[in-house]
């Protein structure tokens, strides 16, 4: 089964995309295998997210449904006020898929307090400094020094990785897995690969 | 039209007072028309550090109030003709002032001075929101402790996000014997962090702590460590080429400390 549904991050939060030519039990019933495999990314119950066109494409009761299945993992839908045709960027579903296909190029130091939330893979030409956050729906690739926290997979993704030239993160995250640095870290003198290896995450030189 | 130089760094306790007067003191040693802003309202201190406490009659909420002309807040310093400070009032809070308004402030004072420098206070609201507003250029202020390097970075990437880009870098309080100890966080480190230009270091002076005491900014003293550090950080500033004296020599950076401060 092909995937209609697609999570895309923004400035604002989480966008839910919806194909146009799915009704909407199956669009429930995909969205709750993504959600419940991504579950452990969404705990801090302070996700916001928005669905374009919700309005117009489906039912106040479909609507009902759809709040309380974002409220069971801790999302909040933030809608939009007007009622009738959306206003501002639309974003379709070839957009879409267009950016879970590019890797999204961050060419600066991610720095303290500021996260990047990307659908794709996060290529990273610089630094990842502590309490940075970067998360990911595919792999990581850090061509400096990750020293934050870098969440590969973020919606499910059992085979996403994360790399870096230094790899000295606070935390690695891969889907729902968190690993911690050890307290007492020496630098890497090589470039090294997170990855899910029978159900832990493990590093090793790339 | 001046310079407008906001000095921040997010923690507090680094020594953004202390750096706003003596790099105001030190433009006015060069013959320059400066103006210190004491932004932070509400806990004033810059005042004080320049021993001109007791003059104060008007602040700057009196200015972008309307209370008063901006000549009037306007105190001239004791020692130095073309320095002035304009003082933050005691009474109010943060939310005394709005950006736009610190912006007209700046803009105003550009015109009459060479120099405009901010003293921006600790944290990342309002306070700091309202510093940054009118700043052509940021100078951050960090010690060679990590909480404190923390928060530069966390600053760089607020100021990045308003779009004032490339500030330059102050570390303040080295202490040369604990670095070559490995007991502190040496340049290095901290530029691979922060990945920001490097204005000057300056090393822990226990005159410092004198000269805030009496109100005399360091840098007028001749033989004070920190004074040279400060005369060396002004001329920069002005777009003179000082030599750093950080790591790029064979002999080392302590030996070059050494040698510069006859320690």
């Amino acid at each position: 089964m092909s995937s209609n549904i697609v999570f895309k991050g923004s400035k604002n939060g989480l966008q839910l995309i919806i194909d146009d030519n799915v009704d909407f039990d199956s669009v429930l019933e995909q969205l709750k295998l993504k959600l419940a495999s991504a579950s452990e990314f969404f705990t801090n119950g302070s996700a916001q997210i928005q669905v374009p066109a919700a309005n117009s494409r489906f039912t106040p009761e479909q609507q009902t449904e759809l709040i309380t299945l974002f409220s069971h993992y801790g999302l909040t839908w933030l809608k939009d006020n007007n009622t009738g045709h959306q206003e501002g960027p639309v974003f379709d579903e070839s957009q879409a898929v267009d950016e879970q296909d590019h890797p999204l190029i961050i060419s600066k130091t991610v720095r303290n307090g500021q996260e990047i939330v990307h659908q794709g893979t996060i290529v990273v030409q610089g630094d990842i400094n502590p309490g940075a956050k970067v998360i990911a729906g595919g792999d990581i690739l850090v061509h400096g020094t990750c020293r934050g926290v870098a969440h590969a997979g973020a919606f499910g993704n059992m085979n996403a990785t994360i790399t870096a030239d230094r790899l000295l993160a606070t935390q690695i995250r891969i889907a729902g897995l968190i690993a911690r640095a050890p307290d007492n870290l020496d630098i890497p003198e090589c470039v090294e690969t997170a990855r899910i290896v029978d159900g832990a995450v493990i590093i090793e030189p790339a | 039209m001046g310079e407008v130089i906001v000095v921040t760094s997010g923690k507090g306790g680094v020594g953004k007072t202390t750096t706003t007067a003596n790099i105001g003191t030190g433009f006015a040693l060069l013959g320059k028309k400066v103006v210190l802003v004491d932004a932070d309202i509400g806990l004033r201190n810059l005042d004080v550090v320049m021993g001109l406490d007791n003059r104060i009659v008007y602040d700057l909420v009196d200015v972008t109030e309307g209370n008063c002309r901006l000549k009037q807040a306007l105190i001239r310093d004791k020692r130095y003709e073309t320095l002035y400070l304009l003082p933050a009032a005691q009474t109010r809070d943060k939310n005394a002032v709005n950006p736009e308004q610190m912006k007209e402030l700046c803009k105003e004072l550009a015109q009459d001075f060479d120099y405009v420098i901010i003293d921006c206070p600790a944290g990342i609201e309002q306070g700091f929101k309202n510093a940054i507003a009118g700043a052509d250029r940021a100078v951050i202020v960090t010690t060679p402790e990590v909480s404190a390097v923390r928060d530069a970075d966390r600053i760089i990437g607020l100021l990045e996000s308003e779009g004032k880009s490339n500030p330059k870098l102050i570390v303040n309080r080295i202490r040369p014997k604990m670095v070559k100890k490995g007991d502190m966080m040496d340049i290095d480190d901290i530029i691979d962090i922060l990945a920001v230009d490097l204005l000057g270091i300056i090393p822990e002076d226990e005159y410092i702590v004198i000269s805030t005491n009496r109100g005399e900014p360091a840098v007028a003293n001749p033989v004070s460590i920190a004074s040279t550090a400060y005369k060396n950080i002004v001329r920069r500033l002005t777009g003179e080429n000082v030599p750093l004296m950080t790591l790029e020599t064979d002999d080392g950076f302590f030996a070059r400390i050494k040698k510069i401060f006859r320690f």
